[in-house]
């Protein structure tokens, strides 16, 4: 626009970039990856005075869950209604089957049953069972990180939630009522922490840190299976990681063909 | 037939379609979703080179073109046709019995005619089902829970009305239930192809096989589970299979966990036709290794003897099938005239130290 001279955001006012870092925590539930790492965000928009952002977001296929979507577009909602500055936002999805549903009903803030009258429960029963998967899967991942600091199946069963402590990069991890404390990278014993406490089977102090994925203390003779639970879940995501990715491409390529011609 | 260090491995493709979603035959807006949809997960998938136009070759590709591809340009011995109603959809049906028993009555014994049955249809579902039945003598049903049918968007193996349906397919010896448990299409929250309902249904009709399609894809940790309980539950690697192409380490490690939770025994090869075609996939799955790291992991091969069991024999098993004697009947043939196979089932190959 010549002349016309780029208005500069007051500092309060979000920008791109920090509208992207909102949506960062935001996950496709059943991958348990960022929308934005997954590239589902088309487009943001902000507006004039930043109250006002929209965000366009388009997932793999037409046909992915409209549950999945509904949670995806809530979520992100959410997290750009929360920075300072906005007042709304609107989500935008794109090329799906039942995008007026999902738009209308995000963006006028109705429930789930009301968008989808004929849905036969509420989304949230779906979002727990994704959540305890999550949870599984990112057990594994703090299991693998002990295992290899050291720790045997049975010390590793008895862990409570007391016996962690922040550190930075690392987190040390005590054993034998404190006696000895080990470090152990932070990642993946903190990103199972914040799983376990959101689902609810770790909250106290006194809690035992790891359990089946029926949410039960592990027997130490069990550990091996649970643990090769926990493998199986984190595969099955990372599959479908693969599926959608494809999908996405694939889907990414026809759309563009299509508007080449 | 493919052979492989001296070996001949007969391949039975567990899971095939002669499907129509021609733009004539398409009454919902469904119809068009499905096939579109359909067609990203063939491109996704499929060796550039190798894919089909949507318009022209996906969407219908007739009786003629199918037998082609499987015999001729794949090296697949036996097909079991899966059928797919979709009667809401398409007008005259997706991949009907009956649209499948076209080809599979002109080659019977190169082809397994599955029939198809959905609870909601009630009494007269039941009846439709006999006369199924007795028509093709079926051995094997496919099921789709996700199917819509009017207000309804889907249904569960473990319903009530399921059970009465499954309770004929005991009556009559269709032992084979092919239920599809894969990649989601079923609008709405309480998510379609949810593996779960098997559990009851394998548990509660021990002389039936369940054949779960797509292993369970996109949960697979549920399958492998309710598999490792349940006996009778086997795996259909249609959709599994063709990560061996774009993702080998992906393939190997779902390889892993399949042999490690169910054995090699209970998982059957299938191609899924025309969603992928074998003429790729049956060499791109047998010449496919597990990595070092899986192998020493989980404990499995993917060797010789596991490749013949998962890409025929466990089939033959469930389906009665007689491999040498098919061998001998395909020898002459009117498929094996016709693309000149007598090579293939020449008898046992010379004692070759190759």
């Amino acid at each position: 626009m010549a002349g016309e001279r780029p208005r500069r955001p007051t500092p309060a006012e979000p920008r791109r970039a920090d509208v992207l870092e909102a949506l960062e925590p935001v996950t496709d539930p059943e991958l348990d990856r960022s929308i934005v790492d997954l590239e589902y965000v088309d487009s943001v928009e902000i507006g004039d005075d930043g109250s006002h952002v929209a965000v366009r977001i388009t997932l793999p296929t037409a046909w992915c869950s409209p549950a999945f979507a509904w949670m995806m577009a809530v979520d992100a909602r959410d997290a750009i209604e929360a920075l300072p500055a906005v007042e709304t936002a609107t989500i935008t999805l794109g090329e799906h089957m039942h995008e007026a549903e999902i738009n209308r009903g995000v963006n006028d803030g109705l429930r789930f049953g009301e968008a989808f009258p004929d849905a036969d429960g509420d989304v949230a029963g779906v979002r727990a069972e994704l959540d305890e998967k999550a949870r599984v899967a990112r057990q594994y991942d703090a299991v693998e990180a002990l295992l290899e600091a050291g720790f045997a199946p049975d010390q590793i069963v008895a862990l409570r939630k007391r016996d962690l402590e922040e550190g930075g990069d690392e987190v040390v991890v005590y054993l034998h009522e404190r006696a000895v404390g080990v470090f152990v990278p932070a990642d993946p014993l903190e990103r199972y922490l914040e799983k376990a406490c959101e689902t609810g089977v770790v909250s106290g102090p006194d809690d035992v840190l790891f359990r089946t994925p029926e949410g039960e203390p592990i027997a130490p003779d069990e550990f091996d299976l649970v643990h090769r639970r926990g493998r199986l879940a984190r595969v099955n995501m990372s599959t479908q990681g693969g599926v959608c990715a494809g999908l996405h491409e694939a889907r990414q390529q026809r759309l563009e063909e299509s508007t080449d011609d | 037939m493919y052979h492989q260090d001296g070996e001949d491995v007969f391949v039975i493709d567990g899971h095939v379609h002669l499907w129509d979603a021609s733009e004539e035959n398409i009454t919902h807006q469904g119809g068009e979703e499905f096939i579109q949809c359909f067609y990203d997960y063939h491109t996704t998938f499929t060796p550039e080179e190798r894919q089909w136009d949507l318009d022209e070759e996906y969407r219908q590709y007739g009786a003629e073109r199918m037998v082609t591809d499987l015999f001729e340009n794949a090296a697949v011995d036996m097909a079991i046709f899966q059928p797919t109603y979709l009667t809401d959809f398409y007008d005259e049906g997706f991949n009907t019995t009956e649209q499948n028993a076209e080809l599979a009555l002109e080659y019977p014994e190169r082809f397994v005619l599955n029939g198809s049955f959905d609870p909601r249809d009630g009494e007269p579902g039941l009846e439709y089902l006999e006369e199924l039945h007795e028509t093709y003598d079926l051995k094997g049903v496919k099921v789709y829970t996700a199917e819509w049918r009017g207000e309804s968007k889907g249904w569960r193996l473990d319903d009530e009305e399921a059970f009465e349906f499954l309770e004929k397919c005991v009556e009559l010896g269709i032992e084979n239930i092919h239920p599809h448990k894969g990649p989601t299409i079923r609008p709405l929250n309480r998510d379609a192809f949810d593996v779960k309902d098997v559990d009851d249904a394998a548990s509660s009709f021990p002389d039936l096989n369940f054949v779960v399609e797509h292993v369970g894809l996109p949960r697979l940790d549920d399958f492998c589970w309710i598999a490792g309980q349940e006996p009778n539950v086997y795996g259909g690697l249609a959709v599994a299979a063709p990560f061996a192409q774009n993702r080998p380490g992906k393939f190997s490690e779902i390889m892993s966990e399949l042999l490690w939770w169910l054995g090699e025994d209970r998982l059957l090869f299938g191609s899924d036709y025309a969603l992928w075609n074998p003429d790729w996939l049956v060499e791109t799955v047998m010449e496919a290794e597990l990595t070092p790291e899986h192998r020493a992991e989980y404990g499995v091969e993917w060797d010789i003897e596991t490749k013949q069991k998962v890409m025929g024999e466990n089939a033959a098993e469930l389906y009665d099938i007689d491999l040498e004697e098919r061998k001998r009947q395909f020898r002459e043939d009117e498929i094996t005239e016709a693309f000149g196979l007598e090579d293939h089932y020449a008898g046992e190959p010379a004692a070759a130290d190759d």
